[in-house]
């Protein structure tokens, strides 16, 4: 299938190439304040046709010979123009200037912020500096993913809730890449911030559906996050200092124009106030996170480059010496950029990942420390190849290694508890895939692709045959070596895009995605103690085919854009509890507390946004519905999925006040998710125990929130600026539920209450960036 | 464990000043009246109480209102003993008592439906000692129930607590296997976790008479009270808020168990 698609590929470059000489032009698009290769950077020739430049700013375009004139542009950077006369193979890297250097004098023009109409991808969110920069957010910290949750069709998992869900999905459906390695829990804090600092990141892209096929292994989303390479001109240092967090970021060249480095850390002190406390029960306990990413490239020749990025987190967390909890991710990779020619681009990566958390209880006499961790190791090779102007081809493999470590007990001598380890889990995942960007017509342009997963499950370890009930019939014994199960997936992948005129064009797609790593949690909230668990002879890969189709417009000029996408998922094999599940089980097969069945979720998405101008922001909603059918839950009926939420509203808006302030805020809204309570109540033993009739029959309350911010520039000096931003969380302090408990009213204890926790009324903050 | 977490998030929020409880109404219907069986037979004669009752809505009261005019029977090995009432909804048989090593059957009839069961006696697991132990909890040195036994290495082991403290039943399920504790001595400790700081209800204080019952019960028994605690008491944090999981077949809720008791009581010093 893939050589035929290849070769009808090449057949229609060769067919065109006949008829008139052809030249290539290729180079790398960078900023020049800081020589930050451009990612998503646009080409665009005078009487059509154009291309954008691939995550290594690197681009390629075949053209006629003869005049051209050529634009090249990207996003907040001064567009530049070039007329050139095409007769050989030339190689043309440009740099573009920031926006900002002449600031007052030039208005923003618009042409460089413009969307693309005519590319296929759609269910794609970007998110530019500025949006990140000034919406306000918890405590001041400026978080990207916080920011991404104000889009529609991705919605936060509430208050103290890591998670995110995407068009219906679960919170573990999300693949989240840092510098192309898989982070495994993007929180820190109890969800309160994302492992990503702000500060170190260059491009964020999240893909809520039509993946193009590089992408696979979660069924909802990607989110590809890029680090910054570092500036290769200037030396740089900024920092911040906030009300529970400082971070540092120090950037320079190596060798001018050439290589760089990166270095950026954060620590929060939230502790130090915990140590303010006069309460024993408080003052005793630890509450930090700190985390570094660091980032190195060289230039090895003109058509070599290497970059090494790595990221380190942690979270501690402890009450006293009775409990602790830490956790964190540790990623790594180094890649390798080749050019073979001016249209053949080739990138190898080398990449390890690891999310690890160790519980220690140190009561009386219970000692323990529980270990757990999912370890991966993981090869990519991908070659790009640009045969003609209408063609863009990837093709690559990537290959995964997963150890997972479900948990390790161990024991001091005089503990009471024994100490166990239960067996490492070794999985490979392996994946081939081809993907041509075609631009069929001027009208119409076409992404089809087709991506070949393996999930083969290894031994050695025990795996079981489970009855109905959940009760383990048989246990086969495998060797190390062994091969205990391979899945074999076929996911094709297809986006077209029609352009009906210059401003408003119709998109579909159809993409399979399938997920053979999902996310075991202990409780109703998400928790970093949460397992990995990879699939096994029960636990079969999730797929999920989404079909969606979108219009978008283009408002006056260009100002303003329209979006509107409606998907529909259809989702296999999905996962969730039996009744009564005890899934910090220590000893049985996991398979044994779960069920297994099918699942839906369609929706609606409108954005409506301003992007330039001294006013901006977006309106977007969101209707949708997620639901679950699985034989053993609410008498085997379809039934509300938790993450459901009927509406989702957000509001955002930034106004520039002056040079010196810039005012935002935001409104979000939605439907209270899907959740389980008591119909009922009785007595055992003298103590009430509630009655349920069904799964997720129940909403929790509706929840609302106003933030607003403020960004003060303060006086700038030759190469020295900073800032000061203030915030407020949840203005007008509405309560929203944390979580709801039922008990026996204190007062009466004959009478029972439903109670409600909110975490946060208002929270404002000060915080104080600087560069230099 | 799961607890501490929680407790750490609210207690990080609330020292932001910005936690908040209250009470909520929320529209809760449709407890389907569903018969509501909790049967116990210990080792020990007069322990023998099976309690008939029904499900009530969320807003009734919560006073036990019995079920009368049942056929209640206990049986084993073709011996039937048929429990008398005494009070609403209460049925008992003063001389029985069962021993380890024995399945035991319960059959409820009620309006022509017949809801049954079985549960085994375990053996018993002699308690070696009960003290009280002072431990540093969340800050304050707060004294604690402490049963100390030997777990047999041999089998598998299920057991419940019930702790009385100045006569007071305390409201909280202890359940434990040893599953990771097989074969050692084991110092339990029953934590009263969750209270607020002025309810002084479950304080442990000098002078005061606990008294403790140790029991051994089966797996089944052992999964209701699991599944009980973590997901049917009303604290939202399960992975699944759901009926505990039950032996009784039938249409109805509760248990059944054939347990071994041993009570000690001390004085606090």
């Amino acid at each position: 299938m893939k050589s035929k698609l290849l070769l009808i590929a090449v057949l229609l470059t060769a067919g065109k190439a006949i008829a008139q000489q052809k030249h290539t032009i290729s180079g790398t698009i960078k900023s020049k304040a800081k020589g930050e290769t451009l990612i998503g950077a646009t080409v665009r020739v005078s009487g059509g046709g154009g291309t954008t430049t691939n995550e290594y700013g690197f681009y390629s375009i075949t053209l006629t010979d003869g005049k051209h004139q050529l634009e090249y542009s990207s996003m907040g950077l001064q567009t530049n123009h070039l007329d050139f006369f095409l007769r050989k193979d030339t190689v043309i890297n440009i740099s573009l200037e920031d926006e900002s250097v002449s600031l007052g004098a030039v208005t923003i023009t618009g042409t460089s912020t413009k969307r693309s109409l005519s590319t296929p991808q759609m269910g794609l969110e970007k998110l530019t500096t500025k949006e990140m920069k000034n919406v306000p957010v918890l405590l001041g910290e400026r978080d990207a993913i916080k920011v991404i949750q104000l889009l529609p069709g991705i919605k936060s998992a509430g208050d103290g809730n890591a998670g995110m869900y995407v068009r219906g999905g679960a919170a573990d459906q999300n693949l989240i890449l840092l510098d192309e390695a898989p982070v495994y829990n993007a929180s820190h804090l109890l969800g309160f911030f994302s492992t990503f600092n702000s500060d170190a990141i260059k491009d964020i892209a999240v893909y809520k559906g039509g993946m193009p096929a590089q992408y696979g292994g979660r069924l909802s989303s990607v989110l590809d996050i890029k680090m910054n390479d570092g500036n290769n001109q200037d030396f740089g240092v900024s920092g911040g200092i906030g009300l529970i967090s400082a971070k540092l970021n120090v950037e320079g060249p190596i060798q001018k124009d050439k290589s760089s480095f990166l270095i950026t850390g954060r620590r929060t002190y939230a502790d130090m106030f915990l140590k303010l406390s006069s309460d024993s029960s408080i003052n005793n306990n630890t509450l930090y996170f700190y985390d570094i990413n660091a980032k190195l490239n060289y230039e090895l020749g003109e058509k070599d480059k290497l970059y090494l990025s790595g990221y380190f987190g942690k979270d501690k967390l402890g009450v006293g010496d009775l409990f602790g909890l830490q956790w964190g991710n540790t990623t790594a990779t180094l890649r390798w950029n080749h050019i073979f020619n001016n249209k053949l681009f080739s990138n190898t990566s080398l990449i390890y990942s690891n999310y690890d958390y160790t519980i220690s209880i140190n009561s009386g006499s219970v000692n323990a420390d529980i270990y757990s961790k999912i370890r991966d190791y993981n090869l990519k090779e991908e070659l790009q190849w640009y045969p003609s102007s209408s063609h863009n081809i990837r093709f690559g493999i990537n290959s995964i290694y997963h150890t997972i470590t479900p948990g390790q007990v161990t024991t001091s001598e005089t503990s009471q508890i024994n100490a166990r380890t239960l067996e490492d889990r070794y999985s490979w995942e392996n994946a081939l895939y081809l993907t041509d960007n075609w631009k069929v017509s001027d009208k119409l342009s076409a992404t089809y692709g087709l991506r070949l997963s393996s999930f083969s499950i290894l031994g050695k370890g025990d795996f079981f045959n489970i009855d109905k009930d959940g009760k383990i019939v048989d246990t086969l014994h495998y060797q190390s070596g062994d091969f205990v199960k391979t899945y074999l997936n076929l996911e094709p992948r297809l986006a077209l895009s029609y352009k009906l005129n210059s401003t408003s064009s119709l998109k579909a797609s159809y993409v399979r995605n399938t997920q053979n790593l999902h996310l075991i949690s202990n409780s109703t909230t998400s928790s970093p103690t949460d397992k990995w668990v990879a699939s096994t002879n029960i636990i079969k890969p999730e797929i999920s085919d989404q079909y969606s189709i979108g219009y978008y417009k283009d408002l006056f000029g260009g100002d303003y854009e329209l979006t509107v996408e409606t998907y529909y998922k259809s989702l296999q094999n999905q996962i969730d509890y039996r009744d009564g599940a005890n899934v910090n089980t220590v000893s049985n097969a996991i398979e044994s507390e779960l069920l297994f069945g099918k699942g839906r979720a369609y929706g609606i998405e409108w954005l409506f946004k301003k992007r330039v101008g001294k006013f901006s922001g977006w309106l977007s909603y969101t209707l949708s519905k997620t639901e679950r059918q699985i034989d053993g839950i609410n008498n085997n009926k379809w039934y509300n999925a938790r993450q459901d939420r009927t509406h989702d509203i957000a509001i955002v808006a930034m106004y520039q006040v002056s040079k010196k302030w810039t005012l935002s805020a935001n409104w979000i809204y939605y439907t209270g998710d899907a959740v389980t309570y008591p119909s009922g109540k009785y007595q055992i033993d003298g103590q009430t125990v509630y009655y349920f009739t069904g799964r997720n029959t129940y909403r929790m309350p509706d929840y609302h929130r106003l933030d607003l911010g403020a960004t003060l520039q303060l006086k700038k000096r030759k190469r020295w600026s900073s800032e000061l931003a203030f915030s407020l969380y949840n203005a007008y302090g509405r309560e929203n539920a944390y979580t709801i408990t039922f008990e026996d009213s204190k007062e009466d204890p004959n009478k029972t209450v439903a109670k409600q926790t909110a975490l946060f009324k208002f929270i404002p903050s000060i915080s104080y960036n600087f560069k230099f | 464990m799961r607890n501490s977490f929680i407790y750490t998030i609210l207690g990080a929020a609330l020292l932001l000043g910005t936690a908040c409880e209250k009470e909520i109404d929320l529209n809760l219907n449709g407890n389907d009246n569903k018969l509501v069986i909790d049967a116990v037979l210990t080792d020990i004669k007069g322990d023998c109480v099976v309690k008939l009752s029904r499900t009530k809505d969320f807003s009734a009261d919560n006073s036990f209102v019995g079920v009368s005019g049942a056929k209640v029977q206990i049986y084993h090995n073709g011996d039937t003993t048929l429990l008398t009432e005494t009070a609403t909804g209460v049925y008992v048989a003063p001389e029985l008592s069962g021993s380890s090593g024995n399945t035991y059957g319960l059959l409820v009839t009620l309006d022509g439906e017949r809801y049954t069961a079985t549960s085994y006696m375990p053996s018993k697991v002699p308690m070696d000692s009960l003290s009280i132990v002072e431990e540093d909890l969340f800050g304050d040195m707060t004294k604690v129930a402490n049963v100390s036994f030997r777990d047999p290495a041999g089998e598998t082991n299920y057991y419940r607590f019930q702790q009385y403290i100045r006569g007071t039943k305390v409201k909280r399920y202890y359940v434990r296997n040893d599953d990771l504790t097989n074969g050692n001595d084991i110092n339990a400790r029953l934590y009263i976790l969750g209270e607020d700081d002025d309810d002084h209800e479950y304080d442990i204080n000098s002078g005061d008479e606990i008294t403790v019952e140790m029991l051994n019960i089966d797996a089944a028994v052992y999964k209701y009270f699991y599944s009980l605690s973590s997901s049917a008491t009303g604290e939202n944090e399960s992975a699944t808020p759901a009926n505990p999981v039950s032996n009784i077949s039938g249409n109805a809720v509760g248990y059944f168990s054939a347990q071994t008791v041993e009570r000690k009581t001390i004085k606090v010093p």
